[in-house]
């Protein structure tokens, strides 16, 4: 949501629409986790009053979507592709192929066994 | 090429820049690996005067080349009269100092009788051409105590009780580069009196994937990447702290390329170790008195229940509406 998103642009690297999204979704989390687990443990503290408790519920889903975790999806940094990013290089399978077999990625060849 | 001015004063430095603007560079990359090796155990200038050069300023440029010429040759004549290198598991003290003063000082004994073309006054004699005189430094010089070194075994200190106090562990992709720098660490441990067990080679981490050649369908032509991780692990016996942290900065700030180093480090304490907390225990309450102090409920602040509901009406979480959470209609 564009009420979250930074004035300008705090972003290296391939940028796309989708890339600045997930960057700002992954801010915004970080900032209201606090609360989000604040929430949470009220929800399921049993020694505290009911009515509180169920309102920390309400309070909880009313909260926006980006503040959850589950929003955040690992992109691509080279190209900006969703799927079928490897974690440990951060980039794509296509992205991968063609760095490593350019050498750029320390210690990745070719395999035969 | 060893940067010489930052190691040496300023005669080394003066005889290098000579030594460079002849090309003699066999010269060169000897004394080089010399001044490597010796980094630790002794002084540049010591290992300089080994092989006797010995230049104080610009203008006694020209007797000194010849000096180190006449002296190169008799070191190899000294060489000659001298025992053969002892085997190198015998060696038990450094290799830095003893022989070096030894040749340098056999040196002026062993020249007259055998070298006929030498003439008595260094300043008067004739050079030679570069090519002769590299056959001469090749065939008659020997190589100093530290850079022979280098071509065999690495020397270790034997460890009295065996206790394990360092563990470090190389990483790399290269098996060369590993090699190599395992060696370095254990010499470096060598002249640091620390005994040494390893490099043990651990079992080799591999990693593999395999992704579809094209960036879009075609499942069945695929390819296979791999990233093999190789290990070594060297293991500090014995040392003290102190020495085994020095070890440690020296590994680190000679640090290779493409090589990643991680220690694990063990601390001994006397048995009296308990009695020792206790004693300082009151110290260090007095120093985490303010930090302690924060924590915990005060009784007389307000109770739990009563922050709560200020926090659930917060603004922060009521205002912050989710998109569509609007009824249609409103």
């Amino acid at each position: 949501m564009s009420q979250f998103r930074a004035k300008k642009l705090d972003l290296g690297g391939f940028i796309n629409i989708r890339v600045i999204r997930d960057h700002t979704k992954r801010k915004v989390f970080e900032q209201y986790e606090p609360d989000r687990q604040a929430l949470r443990y009220i929800i399921r503290n049993t020694s505290l009053p009911q009515r509180m408790r169920a309102q920390a519920q309400l309070e909880l889903s009313q909260m926006h979507a980006y503040t959850r975790s589950t929003q955040i999806k690992n992109r691509c940094v080279a190209g900006g592709t969703a799927r079928s990013v490897i974690r440990d290089f951060r980039i794509g399978r296509y992205q991968f192929r063609q760095q490593a077999l350019a050498g750029e990625l320390p210690g990745v060849r070719k395999a035969s066994w | 090429m060893v940067e010489v001015d930052e190691l040496s004063g300023n005669s080394i430095s003066v005889a290098v820049r000579f030594l460079h603007e002849k090309r003699n560079v066999t010269l060169l990359t000897l004394y080089g690996l010399a001044w490597e090796n010796q980094a630790v155990a002794g002084t540049v200038s010591e290992i300089l005067y080994s092989v006797g050069i010995g230049v104080d300023n610009h203008d006694q440029l020209a007797p000194a080349s010849r000096a180190l010429l006449s002296s190169s040759s008799r070191l190899g004549n000294a060489n000659d009269s001298q025992t053969t290198v002892p085997e190198q598991e015998g060696l038990e003290e450094p290799v830095a100092s003893p022989q070096k003063s030894e040749s340098a000082s056999s040196v002026p004994k062993g020249i007259k009788g055998e070298t006929s073309t030498q003439p008595p006054s260094e300043a008067e004699a004739p050079i030679k051409e570069w090519g002769s005189r590299l056959d001469d430094i090749n065939t008659n010089a020997r190589l100093p105590r530290s850079v022979q070194a280098l071509y065999l075994r690495p020397l270790r200190r034997k460890a009295q009780y065996g206790l394990p106090v360092c563990d470090l562990q190389l990483r790399s992709y290269s098996v060369r580069n590993l090699e190599f720098f395992a060696d370095f660490a254990i010499r470096a441990a060598y002249y640091l009196n620390l005994p040494v067990s390893g490099p043990v080679p651990l079992p080799k981490i591999v990693e593999r994937w395999t992704f579809p050649r094209g960036n879009f369908v075609h499942k069945k032509s695929q390819e296979n990447f791999e990233r093999i991780t190789l290990r070594r692990l060297i293991q500090i016996k014995d040392g003290s702290p102190q020495a085994v942290q020095a070890w440690l900065a020296f590994v680190r700030k000679h640090a290779f390329y493409g090589v990643g180093m991680k220690a694990n480090i063990w601390e001994h304490e006397s048995i009296e170790i308990a009695k020792n907390m206790d004693q300082a225990l009151p110290e260090i309450e007095k120093n985490l008195e303010s930090h302690l102090s924060q924590f915990g409920r005060r009784e007389d602040a307000t109770s739990t229940p009563d922050m709560l509901p200020t926090f659930l009406g917060n603004e922060r979480l009521s205002l912050r509406k989710g998109p569509l959470t609007n009824v249609r209609g409103e």
